[in-house]
């Protein structure tokens, strides 16, 4: 019994730790590193970097805080792995990167994550095109969600690749009203100078 | 019972079952049924308060983007349940169906019936669905958020206590910050958490109900035991041990569902009765939503409960196109080497079998050149773009055709 | 028993030393630069409260409660009926009326949680402020300019969204926060969020908030919810007079605390 209750505050030191340090500004220029990975952009206007991150291969920009606009940068996810980390193995697993993912599994993927991991009963799915980034072919779509958390409807746009048998994906989020379109310029010129 | 309460947020997909359960000293057959006073109207100032409450909710619920709004469907669900409670009963209720992929209904005391898509999805026949919905009626009708107001709340045990903490430290330190606002949360939900009397009464009730409604009585144990045999699935294929779902969540203070099962079981015998199943009827009325019930589920990472709920599903009108392009999706999800190519068949059973849908073709493509297949695979995906030239995904399937 | 009578002292303790940092590390309320409010001259509507009060698990989950839920929205209303007419201006309760609104205002009231929590979590509470929230007496938010197209909303010219949200503690997560806390670590039993907020409904921008995560006010009860209320909607823009001095003086956290842990 006892032990069971040590593993359990270990696990939630775990959790917590890592959630120390600031926000940091993001300048308008460009970026290299971002997502402790090749990815590459040049951002228009200020952006906040946040100090949480969500996974060990996963950034997160923001202008008003996650829930209201969130830029999420997936620097080369290996095969085997979530794209997030998982709150609960046991009960709720992630659905893994593989390496030979073709370019329309990229929004599966990210959809069946979010339903596991954010309480997300209702995606929908609505544009797939083809868009190159330094010659190599990327996946661009649009989807909406809605979080059963918040109830929040949000629109997505997202780019992903797979380069070299790792995940590489841009997207970006805002709620439905006012949210998505306000700075969906902003993204877009980020996705425009993208570099994974 | 176990619809009666939610729990997704700790366990999402097991939703239901803990709380499965009523069974010590069953009275032998329940008396007959009562006649029904309709409009009941709340009498003392907590009946007021709650369904204010209620009331509140509703109002927020008819307005929610996860309402399932498709007048065939809430009105085909409405009909299964007033041929179980009878048109009297079925009359104070309001019925909605909400997009939530696990197994779920409740019943507030106004009148508000909610139901979970994944309850849908999970029942075999109107049968099932009537005595699921005939069980959360007989809560209100027996009124019982009410009895229990004043005296629950039962101090946890200490021994109860490890129990939760070791089941909920992974939530622990992701709730709270960062994840927005959560007032919406208990809009899913079932705010009244029933005694084990209280669901003993309302399963014995529920099963008048059913003896006097058209349908078979044996319907009541059937669902639950195809609930647990749907968890062990999922908690083999994750490499847990089976029947933890309804065991552990609850440590005891409420009676695992093999109990419930069986005592269902003994007094739908006892009514001596059979009756209908409808499951051709079921499966006519849920076809145009299935694939999209389907799909809800094969994209929740649950690979044994969902093989599990597609066998089951098969048992009626066997392999249908549907069926099989979600087992294929299934399998091509998981994406192992092995399971590419049980994708690929299942694909090519569904098209063998004249499923129309175009997608099948895309997703025969796919799995094939995942799995190396080139030719094969772009043959698929080439047959795919002739059939649905206006596809949105058409330049991705194109530059992977090589055209 | 010996050993609950020494948990409850620890648990007591370990509450003090958690929310004892908290109190007074943030900010609890914000308002567009320059932004005020003359008595007497704009309409503001008082859009539905949402109200949940429940139970927190020790793994955190709350269920919501709906005889606390009902009794709270009863207290609140009342709370807020006593308010309304000393807040300088018209306050109407909001009224969809024959409109078909429902659905968008909704989503709007939703959202405005969702701000709502970003300006605590972002702006409010110092160690994780965003830099660009950072400057010197920004507080810049806004839902956009979409409400103002609404039939519902015409003639007013702001909205007042009010929200609470309250977990009470269970044995089990008081015990957690005592065991987590040996660790090193803080856990929060219960949680007390509320958010009050006023949108010009011309521009949707948020000129004025006050919001908590930690309010005080026990909503189970009647005084409770007069407090809490208070709470929301203390310092509301466009009141005549500094009204007569709110009942307690002020340090509510720190009495709070003690009550908490004098139990
Ligand atoms: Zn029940």
């Amino acid at each position: 019994m006892m032990k069971n209750a040590f593993a359990a505050v270990c696990a939630v030191s775990l959790l917590s730790a890592g959630a120390a340090s600031a926000n940091s500004l993001v300048a308008p220029g460009a970026h290299s590193g971002v997502a402790k990975s090749s990815i590459a952009t040049t951002s228009t206007g200020e952006w906040n970097k946040l100090s949480r991150t969500d996974g060990p291969g996963v950034e997160v920009w923001t202008r008003d805080g996650d829930s209201l606009n969130k830029v999420s940068f997936f620097g080369g996810i290996g095969g085997g792995l979530p794209i997030y980390r998982e709150r609960n193995k046991k009960e709720a697993p992630l659905p893994k990167v593989t390496a030979n993912m073709l370019l329309p599994d990229i929004p599966v993927l990210l959809e069946s994550t979010y339903r596991s991991q954010y309480q997300v009963n209702k995606f929908s799915l609505e544009s797939q095109d083809i868009v190159t980034i330094e010659g190599k072919q990327a996946i661009r779509f649009t989807y909406s969600f809605v979080r059963s958390d918040d109830e929040v409807e949000r629109k997505g746009e997202a780019i992903g690749s797979i380069v070299k048998g790792k995940l590489f994906m841009v997207t970006y989020e805002a709620p439905a009203i006012y949210f998505f379109d306000k700075d969906l310029q902003d993204f877009r010129k980020m996705a425009e100078t993208l570099k994974f | 019972m176990s619809f009666c309460r939610r729990f997704s947020a700790v366990l999402p997909g097991i939703a239901a079952l803990a709380l499965a359960g009523a069974a010590h000293a069953v009275e032998p057959a329940a008396p007959v049924l009562p006649t029904y006073t309709a409009a009941y109207q709340p009498q003392t100032k907590d009946e007021r308060g709650i369904w204010m409450e209620a009331d509140e909710d509703e109002r927020v619920l008819r307005d929610s983007v996860l309402l399932m709004r498709d007048e065939g469907l809430n009105a085909y669900v409405r009909q299964v349940l007033c041929r179980e409670v009878g048109e009297d009963r079925c009359r104070s209720v309001r019925l909605y169906i909400v997009e939530v992929p696990q197994f779920n209904a409740s019943m507030a005391p106004n009148g508000t019936m909610r139901v979970w898509t994944g309850l849908l999805l999970r029942v075999q026949n109107e049968a099932e669905l009537a005595s699921v919905l005939g069980h959360e009626f007989a809560h209100f009708e027996l009124r019982h958020s009410l009895a229990g107001i004043k005296a629950r709340r039962d101090a946890a045990s200490l021994a109860a206590w490890i129990g939760v903490l070791s089941a909920g430290a992974a939530n622990i330190g992701t709730g709270g910050a960062g994840n927005g606002s959560t007032l919406q949360l208990a809009v899913l939900g079932n705010y009244f958490k029933f005694s084990r009397e209280q669901e003993t009464a309302a399963d014995l009730l529920g099963l008048q109900y059913m003896a006097k409604s058209p349908y078979d009585p044996a319907a009541a144990s059937q669902i639950w035991q195809s609930i647990m045999a749907e968890a062990d699935a999922r908690s083999v294929a994750r490499g847990l041990k089976p029947g933890r779902e309804y065991k552990a969540a609850f440590f005891g203070t409420h009676p695992p569902s093999p109990e419930r099962a069986a005592y269902l079981k003994a007094e739908a015998d006892k009514l001596g009765k059979r009756g209908e199943l409808r499951a051709q009827e079921y499966r006519e009325a849920i076809r145009p939503f299935l694939p999209r019930l389907l799909a809800a589920q094969i994209r929740s990472n649950d690979f044994g409960g969902s093989e599990y709920l597609l066998q089951t599903l098969s048992a009626t009108e066997g392999w249908t196109g549907d069926l099989l392009f979600a087992r294929g999706e299934l399998f091509r999800q998981r994406g192992n080497p092995r399971d590419l190519v049980t994708a690929a068949d299942l694909f090519r059973d569904a098209i063998a079998k004249g499923y129309a849908n175009p997608e099948a073709h895309r997703e025969l493509g796919l799995s094939l050149m995942r799995g190396g297949q080139e030719a094969d695979g772009k043959a698929a995906l080439r047959e795919y773009l002739k059939l649905k030239p206006d596809a949105n995904d058409g330049n991705v399937i194109k530059m992977l055709v090589g055209s | 028993m010996k050993l609950v009578r020494n948990l409850l002292w620890l648990v007591a303790c370990v509450m003090l030393l958690v929310s004892a940092p908290a109190a007074f590390a943030q900010e609890k309320t914000g308002s567009k630069a320059g932004f005020t409010l003359k008595p007497g001259t704009v309409r503001i509507v008082l859009m539905r409260p949402t109200i949940r009060v429940g139970s927190q698990s020790a793994g955190g989950v709350i269920t919501p409660n709906a005889e606390w839920s009902a009794n709270a929205r009863e207290y609140i209303a009342k709370a807020l009926k006593a308010q309304q007419d000393k807040l300088g201006n018209v306050v109407v309760d909001y009224d969809e009326g024959v409109t078909k609104d429902g659905a968008v205002v909704t989503q709007y009231s939703n959202l405005f949680g969702a701000l709502a929590d970003s300006v605590i979590e972002y702006q409010f509470f110092p160690g994780n402020r965003l830099p660009t929230k950072k400057r010197k007496g920004s507080f810049e938010w806004s839902l956009g300019n979409g409400l103002a197209n609404l039939d519902s909303l015409k003639g007013a010219d702001y909205a007042l969204f009010i929200n609470t949200y309250d977990g009470y503690g269970s044995a089990g997560r008081k015990m957690l926060q005592l065991f987590a806390a040996m660790g090193g670590i803080s856990v929060i039993s219960g949680v007390h969020w509320g958010h009050a907020g006023l949108i010009d409904l011309k521009t949707g921008e948020l000129v004025w908030l006050n919001a908590d995560r930690q309010m005080g006010g026990d909503l189970r009860t009647e005084d409770g919810a007069v407090k809490r209320v208070e709470q929301l909607l203390k310092g509301f823009p466009g009141q005549a007079a500094p009204a007569a001095p709110a009942a307690a003086p002020a340090a509510p956290a720190a009495a709070s605390t003690a009550t908490e842990a004098s139990k």
